[in-house]
């Protein structure tokens, strides 16, 4: 079992309303770029050794142990690091990517932001929920709805995503992939 | 007892195909009352994969999954056997497990509080007092068991129907390639944590009969993921001389030669590393020809419904939900041997590459939609598709056992999976099931003869 360090960290304090505003644009301003599938500004708001994890969840009893939103040995959807997401996003430019053309039609919501302050003076706690819509063809669709949890290091004055864990609230992926991103 | 099926007499399969030309017609992946029939004649006949091994290691371990459309918990006994039953009290009906995994010392129903042990007995009743004497005999009412379940080297297979020849002789000479993949290396294989479960829009047999030998389709499907994952890189032209289609009464694996083309496309150097490292004790375990065709570009399939592509490590089932919609359910599959370092490895390129999310396989999805949901018209639906390429090219090949042609752009894996299909829809009885290929292995172990002899 390996767990990351920042998944079970604990923020210290509610971050000043001028930090949770910095914030909360940072989160707009990414949705609006994968809405856009701008995929190069939005690696660009990554630091160099960002983790990127989303866990496949079972359905499991309350009583079980198995610590399935962490362990990044599990089988997950996302597991990467900055190479990685970036050799996925290179399909996308090879204009041979079959099931982004017609373009897929994205929005993601993203709402119920907390900032919190960390005991690295530059690195920020982040908890936010996503709806993300995507649509496509004539009436391909589907709804992903989750958390995450995140961290963000100020890197020469901005903000830049250092961590991510993305919580999807589905069991069965209802839907025919994962090419999306949260 | 054999499985009731209240559709009555059965119509000749045979004629959605002809074998011989290579064509099939494309009602079978759109009506519903063919649908419902290979759940009868296939789904509650086969033996069918539950689980690995590695999967439910302690006693009380369960898994669910389906068999067909049929829910079954899968369980580890005391005595280190496994059960299987099916997940649905005999009171009312109700699942009496919800859970995809975990361990349980019973299975209790939430409706009446009915109870059994992970033997499937029923042990009690809530307010048992308000049965009256002779009402129930409890030893009668347990959960209702597989009818048969055995294993081949970590696989779990099971089958409703107790008149299903052994595993062994279901599964034939592809035992031959399957230790190419379950038994390249001393201590077997595992699978790694988690199982990753979609819904495709399409018909359960598209998924099967792309991984039992459609190689044509990769270097266009996927050429996008290719190139993304391995420098933008399309990929290489298959040798049809040394590449070939290999087929076990409907079970089929269809791979090149070269020993590497889908441990490349994993693109994970440490991995590729390691399998050059044990590639030699590899080929004094299974023989030459195994271990070159163990980590070539290849794609296999189990008949009806497993598929794995063996140096990929990605291991799944496509679980039909009617003829437009099938469940996929994904695992990653290793060696045990290996060091936590390269299941790692392995469990992210899998995870890049195949599954949902995957670079190659987030192609495929869309086809197979597409493939299926045109045939809601009625006048689409009644045209042929065209399934003849290679018809001409089989050989006798005295080192492989099964029907083999050769080059493996080829639909040859695919008409005999069809033609299995047909045979299976067709047969009242298992005595009935014709036998397509002549068997090299006759009864001895796979391990005894790495090399295949010209009978």
């Amino acid at each position: 079992m390996s767990i990351p360090a920042y998944i079970l960290e604990t923020g210290n304090a509610v971050a000043s309303l001028e930090l949770i505003s910095e914030v909360e644009q940072r989160l707009y301003r990414e949705a609006r770029m994968l809405d856009d599938e701008n995929y190069k500004e939005w690696t660009a708001m990554m630091t160099e050794d960002i983790h990127y994890f989303m866990p496949g969840i079972e359905t499991r009893y309350r009583k079980d142990r198995t610590d399935q939103l962490n362990d990044t040995s599990r089988m997950a959807f996302y597991n990467d690091n900055l190479e990685e997401i970036g050799k996925r996003l290179l399909r996308l430019e090879t204009g041979t990517a079959w099931s982004e053309d017609p373009a897929t039609r994205y929005c993601h919501i993203i709402s119920n932001i907390e900032v919190e302050t960390t005991d690295n003076p530059e690195e920020y706690l982040v908890y936010s929920n996503f709806l993300v819509y995507r649509n496509r063809l004539e009436r391909d669709e589907d709804t992903l709805i989750g958390s995450r949890k995140d961290i963000w290091r100020r890197e020469d004055g901005v903000l830049k995503l250092a961590k991510r864990r993305i919580v999807l609230k589905q069991n069965v992926l209802i839907s025919k992939n994962m090419n999306v991103y949260f | 007892m054999p499985i009731h099926n209240i559709n009555g007499p059965r119509p000749d399969y045979s004629r959605y195909m002809d074998i011989d030309k290579g064509w099939i017609d494309r009602r079978i992946f759109a009506e519903q009352s063919i649908y419902e029939q290979e759940l009868y004649q296939i789904f509650a006949r086969c033996w069918l994969f539950l689980a690995h091994d590695s999967q439910i290691p302690n006693p009380g371990d369960f898994i669910t999954t389906h068999m067909g459309e049929d829910n079954v918990i899968i369980v580890r006994q005391k005595d280190n056997s496994v059960k299987a039953f099916l997940n649905s009290c005999p009171h009312r009906g109700n699942k009496v497990c919800f859970a995809d995994a975990g361990n349980a010392r019973q299975f209790v129903c939430n409706y009446h509080g009915w109870s059994f042990d992970n033997e499937g007995s029923l042990k009690g009743m809530h307010e048992e007092y308000c049965y009256d004497e002779g009402d129930i005999d409890k030893s009668e009412w347990g959960l209702k068991p597989v009818a048969q379940i055995d294993s081949y080297k970590g696989l779990i297979f099971a089958t409703f129907d107790e008149t299903a020849p052994s595993l062994e002789t279901y599964l034939g000479d592809f035992r031959w390639y399957l230790d190419a993949l379950l038994d390249n290396e001393e201590g077997g294989t595992e699978f790694v944590g988690g199982t990753i479960k979609s819904m495709i829009g399409a018909n359960w047999k598209f998924g099967v009969e792309n991984f039992i030998g459609d190689a044509y389709h990769a270097g266009w499907t996927h050429n996008s993921g290719c190139r993304a994952m391995n420098n933008g890189e399309p990929f290489p032209p298959v040798d049809m001389q040394n590449s070939y289609h290999a087929s076990v009464n409907g079970h089929g694996w269809e791979f090149g030669m070269e020993g590497v083309g889908d441990i490349f496309l994993l693109g994970r150097p440490k991995v590729m590393e390691y399998y050059d490292r044990i590639r030699p004790q590899m080929e004094k375990r299974l023989g030459a020809v195994r271990s070159k065709i163990f980590g070539s570009v290849a794609s296999a399939s189990i008949f009806p419904n497993v598929s794995f592509l063996p140096g990929i490590h990605t291991f799944r089932t496509w679980n039909p939900k009617g003829p437009f919609e099938l469940e996929l359910k994904t695992w990653v599959i290793v060696n045990k041997e290996m060091a936590e370092e390269i299941k790692d490895d392995i469990t992210k390129g899998v995870m890049c590459t195949f599954g949902p999310g995957g670079a190659f396989e987030m192609d495929d999805g869309e086809n197979w939609e597409n493939c299926t949901s045109v045939n809601r018209g009625v006048v689409t639906r009644q045209e042929k598709l065209h399934y003849a390429c290679g018809i001409n090219r089989k050989i006798d090949q005295p080192d492989m056992p099964g029907i083999v042609y050769r080059g493996q752009y080829n639909d040859s894996n695919q008409r005999l999976f069809y033609q299995r299909w047909a045979d299976m829809m067709n047969a009242p009885t298992w005595d009935d099931v014709p036998n397509r290929y002549q068997s090299r292995l006759n009864g001895r172990s796979t391990r005894d003869i790495p090399t295949m002899k010209k009978v």
